[in-house]
Parts: structure tokens; sequence; C-alpha cells
């Protein structure tokens, strides 16, 4: 099967959620989408979006899956709307605020009555809308460094749906709804076939599912297939100013993917623990040097090897002796083919898929 | 019809040329498919669902126009009739060889545009107030009676007052589209109003930069960052604000350069730095200083382009600490009053010589030397070290040069004392030092933080000593990266065509000190002595007419375009009270509601920008940029030009139906007949210009460097490369951008600075007094008793007070304003993240949302500018407590005295915004007292 993969640099991310707003114009702004971000970009280590989605299971255990928890509205806190009609042209003494808007009712389940479908699942009644301000939002996070100053670290980590190659959703699925394609192995849920029971959301590691209260329907990340087919790349990365996202096939031998992930091998799967055989790939971070503790520059790394291999696998010392070896060898004034590769010059050649198209 | 959507990837290959119609076209998602399938794939008709929202009717070109210098090209996508989405055009090429590209620019602000202009924000009519004054509400009136009332207003106070009782603010939400920023020039120049000058106004103005080398503005492309080897990025967080360019860093990191950032915070560009630098805030000038000591003691500065470039081989005289001048030395020269020829020491014939192209005319500053003279030195070899004895008029006097004098001052900061002032060890401030002084090219790249310091003045001229030490300033990928900006005089011929220029451009901070008394506050906050002090040069610098006063003028009325003054300024509260309760007439032209709209008596709704003809033109990206209206405006609002179009029409109406002639108008020594009856007809030039596109049309004819073309061209290329912009500096004879230090390091033509030089010594005796002389440390003021040093910057999630309230941009942070600290400052204060807390000091309080890091440094807190004061408890914002509004520090203020001395756009007074401190606690939700 020909396999679309992405690897995103994160030695280039700068955290700006300019693929997570061109995603969410792109793919999810109707009804019942309002809380959905296909991609988003989290700030590590941090709760994430939604709120602790490491903790919520799911993924492969010893061939079998494990059981995962569906994550609540509030976790994912990011449907707000702001009081701008009554402070600005109605008089009101309010502050201009943002506040979480009220959960839109299911199909299923007119006033009063309780679908059938919450209580299998487990589901919290809804809410009333909150008066308080946000609690919680996808980045919240944001800058929310770990460790002690100065030696602190934290970088940003963009997550989309993985496409995986043992996709654990489709696995999970009760109505079969869920399906590979051929062509480019992008996995869809087919929204026809879909019934809402949200066992992909549970089964799914990544809390990469999200469901439509208003179609009643699990909805996720499609890599952006119909630009795709057109030649075009995703919109998460076409759009990112970072120019920090390759988009191509696995097995193109000649393709940034292949030479990223097998050829040199800097390019890393998140959570590869979990099973699923992703085919989102991550350059990991140099984050710059520590001090000592009489203020010099110290050898310790400023982000601990042990916490990237929690996210990252067994690979991260190869990849970042890689990239410091290569970095090193551009100091000296000598060429290498790697940092060119992710330095991408020329901007389309970070995109090898067929006929692609930039205007 | 059951048919294949999808295709093998083999095949996608062979039907290339086939496949796909691109980004500009009527999309058809289906014949693509359907030309190349040959082994259907089982149909799923749901991906159709996908594939059909994936269409559009019609595609415009566009961008925003906002002051982020981004500039980035948007194709904007219209389906039924409305803005659907946009997307980057990104058909960028590279600036010259071996660089990166420029591709695909934008950010997360643009690419919600489509979603904002139709926010619940937008002003869609005009509007009058109907209650108090900041009460919100409102009275919906129709243009007509808005621009007669208005017109009425303008030649009432224009009668009783004068023109210039009326000021007349653009923001950044026009000052940068060329076409609006030109016609609300034209209305205010016509009408001759006062137009204060927001560059310093907002604290950008790089006057230290000016004090050393006669120009604000020098920078070059973005792209000349991957050319550096050592670049220095302080103060300055372009991870954040300048989010379509950041890339070029860590590029530049990956191709071996040496990226060194300097913050106090872990900021997101010193995260993917090669080495992050943390001095406490405000202590940088000690940080550099620390490392000019390095480079002096090593050796390893430049000594010929010292020699050449810069006044560091000057004599001066050890008796005044003056340079050495002719009249010093002759008779005659007092007589002609030649006090600008300087001397260096000439090793070859062992004499004091004349420097090449010191004594020449300075007024206008430094043409006739510019054109006629050269910095190169001939025969003479000028000594750097040493002293001599120089028979003068008045006796023998002991002489020695400016870099005799840096050496003592570079003495005096060696890295263990700038340690001790900054916390940075002195093996790192050495590390850096070295790192940059072997780097060739050498680079700083500095963002506007460093002008919000009171003596941010010092620190400027500091870096531009380092970079000169290195030989940088002015080679590709070198010196200092600050500003640049297109050039004007396109803007301004079609401001002044018929008229001339007449109207009044104030210095903004000068106004708001007499304006506002902002005395009162720096005594209140920072003491007796320091406000006596500075005031009485404030004062000197009055009399002596360095600079113009306006305390006597009257302000009547403020018309604020694009313009949301009431968020930004320093002690912005102070400033709506006394500044606001001045005015009788507040009018907003604005397409959303902030503050300052929400305090008018006016408010005229404004077209947002995808609906308006325009275009752009900003430093950093050499090109040239269309914004063509891809739909009508909403509700009633109008583009700037119709607006004032409006506004002229009414005034010379009102004036003929009221029988009012013309009147006279000193302005500065001129007069001026300004008839009402003539507005319109001088606003729209007899009729010639009809649209905002007319203007586009006639700025492309007359803007030098902007390639001569149809607004019809313009509009299908969306971008288009300005003239002379190959490689990736503004070095080009006839690019639009300001050149100036390219034609003194290249083509040796003398700075437009008293010495004629890259000038490191200034003899004023305010700054010899001051002890500033040459460029030093000094303390950052604080509030005694308040330990904590307030950060700002510019923000990642809004351009200034716009973006900053749409609704998702706010999920994407924390709802509401926050305020980061470090977790000891919190927890010794018993603040947990998120919780609400009040920052004060004596000058006020605001409240906002802890936001907990470690990467924030201890004994300061850090937050973004921007939020509007509406969105604060008691709607007050950052301003309350920023007590800076009356800090006007003397020498900013110096004159007579070469380049020094009111210039527009170059010298003035800044806003400073950094020099205090507060204090925080857990707030108990009741007031703000």
């Amino acid at each position: 099967m020909n396999q679309v993969a992405m690897v995103i640099d994160l030695n280039k991310c700068i955290g700006c959620q300019t693929c997570t707003a061109a995603c969410k114009s792109m793919w999810t702004d109707e009804p019942g989408q309002e809380y959905m971000l296909w991609n988003n970009v989290e700030t590590v280590p941090g709760c994430g979006y939604p709120k602790d989605w490491e903790q919520d299971g799911g993924g492969w255990v010893d061939g079998k899956l494990r059981p995962g928890r569906l994550p609540e509205p509030a976790d994912y806190g990011m449907d707000l709307e702001v009081n701008h009609q009554e402070v600005y042209f109605e008089g009101s003494e309010q502050r201009l605020q943002a506040k979480p808007r009220a959960a839109a009712p299911r199909p299923d389940e007119p006033a009063g009555k309780t679908s059938p479908l919450r209580i299998l699942n487990n589901e919290p009644e809804p809410e009333e809308p909150s008066k308080d301000p946000q609690q919680w939002g996808a980045n919240w996070d944001e800058d929310s460094s770990s460790g002690e100053y100065p030696n602190n670290y934290h970088f940003y980590l963009p997550r989309l749906c993985n496409h995986c190659t043992k996709p654990l959703c489709l696995e999970a699925c009760p109505t079969r709804a869920i399906y590979r394609r051929e062509q480019d192995g992008v996995v869809l849920i087919d929204q026809d076939k879909c019934k809402g029971f949200r066992e992909c959301n549970k089964a799914c590691p990544y809390d990469k599912i999200y469901f439509n209260h208003v179609t009643g329907k699990s909805q996720k990340c499609i890599f952006c297939f119909p630009r795709l087919e057109e030649g075009v790349a995703p919109a998460c990365a076409r759009q990112c100013p970072g120019r920090l996202r390759f988009v191509g096939f696995l097995d193109d031998e000649d393709g940034p993917i292949h030479r990223l992930v097998y050829g040199f091998m800097v390019a890393l799967p998140l959570h590869p623990e979990y099973g699923t055989e992703p085919n989102v790939f991550y350059v990991p971070p140099i984050l710059p040097p520590t001090f000592d503790e009489e203020g010099e520059i110290s050898d310790q790394e400023r982000v601990p090897t042990e916490y990237l291999e929690s996210l990252f696998g067994d690979g991260v010392g190869h990849a970042l002796e890689t990239l410091e070896a290569e970095m090193e060898k551009t100091q000296r004034g000598e060429q290498s083919e790697l940092m060119d590769l992710l330095i991408a010059k020329d901007w389309k050649a970070m995109f090898a898929i067929p006929d692609v198209k930039y205007a | 019809m059951k048919r294949s959507t999808t295709v093998s990837r083999r095949r996608f290959l062979k039907g290339s040329g086939l496949a796909g119609l691109g980004l500009m076209l009527r999309h058809s998602p289906l014949s693509a498919a359907e030309a190349l399938a040959e082994e259907p794939e089982p149909y799923r008709r749901f991906e159709d669902v996908y594939r059909n929202k994936w269409t559009w009717d019609r595609v415009a070109r566009g961008t925003h126009g906002t002051n982020c210098a981004g500039t980035c090209a948007f194709n904007v996508y219209i389906k039924g009739g409305v803005v659907w989405r946009e997307e980057q055009q990104a058909e960028y090429e590279p600036s010259g060889d071996d660089v990166p590209d420029y591709g695909p620019r934008g950010c997360q602000k643009g690419l919600r545009h489509s979603n904002w202009m139709y926010g619940k924000q937008r002003v869609l009519y005009p509007m009058k107030r109907a209650g108090e004054r900041g009460e919100g509400k409102w009275q919906r009136i129709t243009w007509e009676q808005a621009t007669d009332e208005i017109a009425d207003r303008i030649i009432d106070y224009s009668l009783e007052y004068g023109p210039d009782s009326i000021s007349f603010g653009s923001g950044t939400m026009m000052s940068v589209k060329l076409a609006s920023f030109s016609s609300l020039a034209r209305f205010a120049n016509i009408a001759g109003f006062t137009v204060p000058e927001f560059y310093s106004g907002v604290g950008d103005l790089p006057t230290g930069v000016y004090m050393t080398i006669g120009t604000a503005y020098t920078g070059d492309t973005m792209a000349a960052i991957y050319k550096s080897r050592c670049v220095l990025v302080w103060m300055a967080n372009p991870a954040v604000t300048r989010l379509p360019d950041a890339h070029f860093f860590w590029e530049a990191r990956y191709n071996g350069t040496q990226v060194i950032s300097i913050s106090p915070e872990f900021t997101p560009t010193a995260m993917h730095s090669s080495l992050w630098v943390n001095p406490k805030p405000g202590t940088d000038t000690a940080l550099a200083m620390g490392m000019i000591h390095t480079i002096l003691e090593d050796g390893t500065y430049e000594r010929d382009y010292l020699c050449e470039q810069t006044d560091l081989p000057f004599l001066v005289r050890a008796d005044t600490g003056e340079f050495l001048r002719e009249t010093d030395l002759s008779f005659v020269a007092t007589l002609a009053v030649r006090d600008n020829v300087f001397y260096i020491w000439d090793e070859a014939t062992g004499q004091p010589r004349r420097a090449p192209a010191t004594g020449l005319s300075d007024k206008p500053i430094g043409r006739d030397r510019r054109r006629f003279e050269t910095l190169e030195l001939g025969d003479l070899r000028p000594a750097l070290e040493g002293t001599w004895q120089v028979e003068t008029r008045g006796g023998t006097v002991e002489v020695t040069t400016v870099f005799e004098l840096l050496k003592r001052k570079a003495a005096e900061h060696s890295p263990e004392r700038a340690a001790e002032i900054t916390g940075v060890h002195p093996k790192v401030i050495r590390k850096v030092a070295r790192t940059f002084a072997a780097a060739r090219p050498a680079m700083i790249y500095t963002g506007y933080s460093a002008c919000k310091w009171i003596h941010g003045d010092l620190l400027q001229r500091a870096m531009l000593l380092l970079v000169a030490l290195t030989g940088s300033t002015g080679k590709e990928g070198g010196g200092l990266q600050i500003a640049n900006a297109p050039k004007t005089r396109g803007m301004m011929a079609f401001a002044f065509a018929d008229v001339g220029p007449a109207f009044r451009m104030v210095s903004s901070t000068t106004w708001d000190y007499e304006h506002g008394r902002m005395k009162e506050l720096t005594e209140k906050v920072y003491g007796k002595e320091l406000a006596e002090d500075w005031d009485a040069r404030y004062q000197e610098s009055i009399r002596e007419d360095y600079f113009p006063s306006y305390g006597d003028k009257g302000w009547k009325m403020g018309i604020f375009a694009g313009n949301n003054g009431a968020n930004w300024r320093a002690s912005g509260n102070r400033w709506r009270e006394v500044g606001f309760g001045k005015l009788e007439t507040i009018v907003a032209m604005v397409p959303d509601m902030g503050c300052t709209a929400h305090y008018a008596d006016y408010v005229l709704p404004i077209a947002h920008h995808y609906e308006r003809t325009d275009m752009m033109l900003q430093s950093r990206v050499p090109y040239v940029q269309v914004l063509d209206a891809a739909v009508l405006p909403l509700g009633e609002s109008v583009d700037d030009w119709t607006a004032m179009n409006r506004l002229a029409e009414a005034i010379s109406r009102r004036a003929r139906e009221r029988g009012i002639g013309a009147i006279r108008d000193d302005v500065d020594g001129r007069t001026v007949r300004r008839d009402f009856r003539s507005y319109h007809d001088l606003y729209t030039m007899d009729g010639s210009i009809e649209s905002a596109r007319d203007v586009v049309q006639y700025l492309i004819n007359v803007t030098p460097g902007v390639p001569k073309m149809s607004f019809e061209e313009l509009a299908a290329k969306g971008i288009v490369r300005v003239d002379d912009s190959d490689g990736t500096t503004w070095d080009g004879e006839h690019s639009p951008y300001h050149n100036e230090v390219a034609r003194s390091v290249v083509g040796k033509r003398p700075y437009e600075t008293l010495t004629g030089r890259q000038q490191y010594y200034i003899d004023h005796e305010w700054f010899l007094e001051y002890g500033e002389a040459l460029p030093t440390h000094l303390e950052p003021l604080a509030i005694e008793g308040f330990p904590i040093r307030f950060v700002m910057g510019h923000a990642r999630h809004g351009i200034h007070s716009m973006w900053r309230d749409d609704p998702l941009m706010l999920a994407l942070q924390r709802g509401e304003p926050d305020i980061y600290l470090n977790p000891d400052d919190a927890a010794a204060r018993g603040i947990a993240d998120g919780d609400p807390v009040r920052v004060f000091n004596p000058a006020g309080a605001f409240v906002a949302m802890a936001h907990v890091s470690a990467g924030i440094q201890p004994s300061m807190v850090f937050m973004y500018h921007g939020w509007d004061p509406m969105m604060f408890e008691g709607r007050e914002n950052f301003s309350a407590v920023i007590s800076t509004a009356g800090l006007i520090k003397p020498t900013s203020m110096a004159g007579d005295y070469g380049h020094l001395g009111h210039r527009v756009l170059q010298f003035a007074p800044n806003q400073t915004y950094r020099d205090f401190t507060c204090e925080l606690e857990k707030w108990d939700g009741n007031g703000l007292a």
C-alpha cells in the first residue's frame, strides 16, 4: 500500500498555531465542530488537548486493545463566545470577556430526553453554559515551561491524526465505518456508515477523533485528501509559515520522508509504544545549552533525553547525535546533505506529492 | 451516477499535467480523478462531501494591511458572496542566491481573518453617542448626518481655535496601507490638522541609531539573516513577532550560523537558538559594554574599517572633552561658524589633519557632503591610539582619540563588572563576544523593545559599536537589523500634491507630556528631583528651539483613524482622563470596536482588509502587495478614501451653505490659505481621483522603486518584486528602501551625522554632563518598594489590539489577558496558576490571570501587549501601571548639534514603557484599589 506521511521538524516549530487555524477554516467550521481542532499545537511537557490525553488509554498492549477513556467536553475547552454585542453596542458595564458557549444539542437527544448513546458511552449530562470564564483550553499550557529557571525547558508539539498503519480506531469500530484508502493510506471515517458509538474515540491513544454532536458522527483529520488528489499539500503543511512539515510517500526513496525517516533516521513517531505505527514523524528538538550552578555554560542537555524518549522512543539518541554532528559540520563550513534537506531552501521541495501544485 | 474518485499513486504520476487545476481557478473536484481512473476503487459517496467542501466561486488577491510587517500574499476565496477562507499565494522567489525563499508566509491571525471580518465587533453603520462617554449607548445615524455634523465641528474649531486644534491620528490599521494612509494624510494636509507622529509615539523610534548613523532606518531583507555567521537576537522575539520570517533564523542555525538569543525570559526564540543568554531586564547595555571590553582587549576589531567609517580616530580635547574643531585652531573659522571640521592624528606626517568629508554645510544635513565628499582616507594614516599636544588659539592642549576614550570607558565595564550587573557569568560574556568577533559577517537583530527603555538609545549605540568593531555594518549578513521602511516619497507626493506640506506633524510624546500634564505623574512616581531636572531640560529644549512646544495650543477635537490610542499609550488611564477629558469631540474611524471607539462621540464604519482596494510595501520582503477588494464592504462601511471624500464634500458644502470664506493659517512661519469651500476639489484633485483604486495607481506611478504597471496587472499578480532588489541587503540606488548605510560603507559617502561618520562620541554639552558622550550602561529606573520588573512584548495571537478578542484566538490562549510569572514569585505570594492577580504600583493597578512558567526570570513578570482595556476589570489594562509617560530623557531632546534636534520620524523622544517596577498579589475580587 502507498502510504502518505508527514515529517514535522520540531526545531522549526514556533507554536504560532497557523496550522491550527488553517485546518479550522478549511474543515471544522460547521455546527457541532466548534470544539474540534483536527490539528492542534501544544506545549510539552504539558497536559495537551484534550487535557491529559496521554493518560486516556487506548492503543495496543500485547496485541490487545487497551481500554480507553472518553475525554469530557471540558477537557477540550474550545468553544468560546465574546460579549461584543452587549459591551460595545448595548451599554453593558461588563468587561469584554470570552465565555464557553452552551454545548450544541445532540440530534438524538431533544430537550429532557437522554440519548441511549450517552448512557452507553457513560457520558455526562450536558451542562448549563458556564458563567465562569474558560477553565481549560487547547493551548492552556502555552509556554508554561517545566523545570527550574534558567534550566527550564519546553517546546511545541503539533498533533494531527497519525493515519496509522495499524489504526486502532479502524479495529474498534463496531460498524466498520473506518477504512484506509488503498491509494494513499489515508484513514477515513465513512460519515454514511458511522453510527456515533465513539469506540474509535476511546481506542485512539492520541485522542484525535472527535464526536460531532450535531450530526451524531465521529470525525477526524482527513489528511486533506481532496487536496492531495489535486496535487496540493494538506492545509496544515502548505500553510505553515515555519516551513517545518514535509509531506510525501513513505516508500518514495528519493523523497524527503523516506530520507528523514529511514535514511538519516532523524524523524520519529510519537509514542511508538502505543503500537499503532503512526505515519506522522517528528524531528526531535535540540534546545540551547543549560547553565551550571556558577552560571557557566554546562554540557547538560536542556530537555532531558528520557523525556524525549518517553515521547519518541528509543530512536531519540541516534536522531539527536546525527543532528548535532551535522550541525557541527556546517558550523565548520562543510556541506551537509541532512541540513540542506531540513533547511529546504526551495520551500516547494518539501512536498513530494504527485503533480504538486502551488498556485 | 457511480464513478471513481480515486487513483493509485502510480497513475497520479503518469497523469502529470492533467490532474488538478490549481488554487486560482474555479475548482472542479471530480474532473481530474475521472480523467485518470483506470481501476476503480470502491466508491465512497461521503468522500465527495469533503471534495465539494473545498470549492469556491472566485478568488481575489489580498492581504492584511496591518503594521505586522508581514505583507503576506493571500488568495482570498469567495463562496456564495462571502469570504470563505484564505490561503497563502506563496509565489515568492528567494532574495538572491543561496538563501531560502520567502514561501509561504502568513500567520494564524491572517488565516482567521475571513472569520474575524464577520465578527460581532464590526462597526456596521455610523453611530453617534447617545449616553455618557464610554457608556456604550449609541444612536444609529446616516453617513450624511455624521459627515455634516463632523464637518460643522471641523469648521467651527478651525475658525475659533485654528485647524491645529484638531488632532488626526492614523494608526497601524491604516498607516501601512499606502492608499489609505495617503488619503488620510492628504485630507489632514488640506485641513491643516495636527498629526501626532506615531513612530516615537508608540516608542518605536530608534533614536540611538539616529544619533549614531544619522538615520533611524537600517535593516535589510529577512533573508540577510541566513547570510550571517553569528546573529545576536537581542531585545527581539521574532518567533512570536515575525511569524512568517522566523524560519530564517533556524535555517541559518542549520546552516552553521550561531544564533544567540539574549533575553531575560526564555522566549520562543531562545528555544530554538544555539545559545541563550539571560541578563536581568534592563541591563543589556552592561552586557554589550562587557563584550566591547573583551573585543578591545583581544584586539579582534577591524582597524581599517573603524578608521574610515567611524569617529573613533577623531581627536578630542582632554581639557573640555569636546572634539578638536577648526574653530579651536583658526580665527577665520570662528567667523564662518565652522564648528564641524574635525581632526585625526595622521601617523604618516605626525600632524593633526582634517578628517575627510567634515566641514561642509549641514543644511540640509549632509546633502552637500554626500554628493561631493568621500570617506576615503587617501594618504592619511589615522592613529587610533595615543595622546598628543596641539597648538590651539588658546594655547597648547592635550588631545587624544575617541578610541582611547572608548578604551577607558570599556575598562569600567569588564565582563566581571558586567556580570555583577547582568547576572550573566563573565565566561559567558567573553564567549559570546569572541564568537561574535570571530564571525564575518556578524549581525545584531533587534526590535523595538530596545527603544522602549529610557536608556535604550545607549544600548542601540553600543550595539552599533559592536557590529562596527567587527567591520560588519553595511555588509551582507551583517550590521544592526532594526527597522527599515519604504521611503515615503510616493505617499507624500500624493498627500502634498497641489497643496504643499501644510499639516503639522508633532512629536507625540511631547504633545502628551504637555497636554497630559505628565510631569505631575513623574513627580509622584519617581520623585521631585528627577521630575524637576528633566523638566528643566525639557523647557530649555523648547526655549532653545531644539523642539517645538505644543502646550499653548488648544486641543478640541481628536480624529482617530484606525488608531486605538486609548489602548496602547503609556499611562493610558491618565491619558484617557486628562487627554480625552480635554477633547470636545472624538471621532473614531474603525472597522472594529475597541477602547478608543468606545469612548468616541462619533464612530464611522470603515471597510476591512478584504473589502478595500489598496497596496502594501513593507521593509523586510522585497515585494509590493495588492489588496484587491474581494467583497463589498460589510454594512455601510467604506474605505478610508471614500470616508474622507464624504467628509471633504460635507465640509465644502457646509462652508458654502454657511457662507464661510477662507482663513489664514500660520504653519511654522508660512501663511497657508485654507478655503473650506475648496476642500473637496483639492481632495479629489479636481475630480481626477475618484476612488482608492485611482490612489493606488497614482502611488504606483510616483513611488520610486515600485515597478510601473497598471493596477490590473498588480491585482492579477498579487505580488510584484520591487526594483533593485537582487541581493539580501538594501543597497540598491533604485530600491524603495533606505540604503544610507550601504551608501556610506560601499559608496564611501559621509553619514548624515555631525561628524559625517558613524558617530559614537557625542560632545553635546548635555551628553557630556549626563555622562553619555560614549555608550555606557545606566541603570533602568525603578519604583522604590516595588521589586517586580514588568516586561512586555508584541503578541503572538494579535497584532497590537487587532484580533485580540477573536474567539478562536482567545480559545488558543486562556480566554482572557494573562501575565507570566516565575513559580517562586507566585508561591511567595500564594498565587497559583490561573488565579487572578492584581498588579499595582503608585501609578495604578490592574487585574490579569496568573500564568506560571519556569521560563520567566525571578523578580520579573512578562505580559504580551495589545490587550484592550475593555477586557479588564474596571477597564484598566497594563497601561495603568506603566508610569513612564512623563519620562522624557534630556538627551532625547538635545539640539543645535548637526543632526540632533527635532526631525520628524527620525529624532524625537520616545514614549517609553519599561522603566518602572510593580508588585502583585492574588486578587480578592473587590475592585482595583
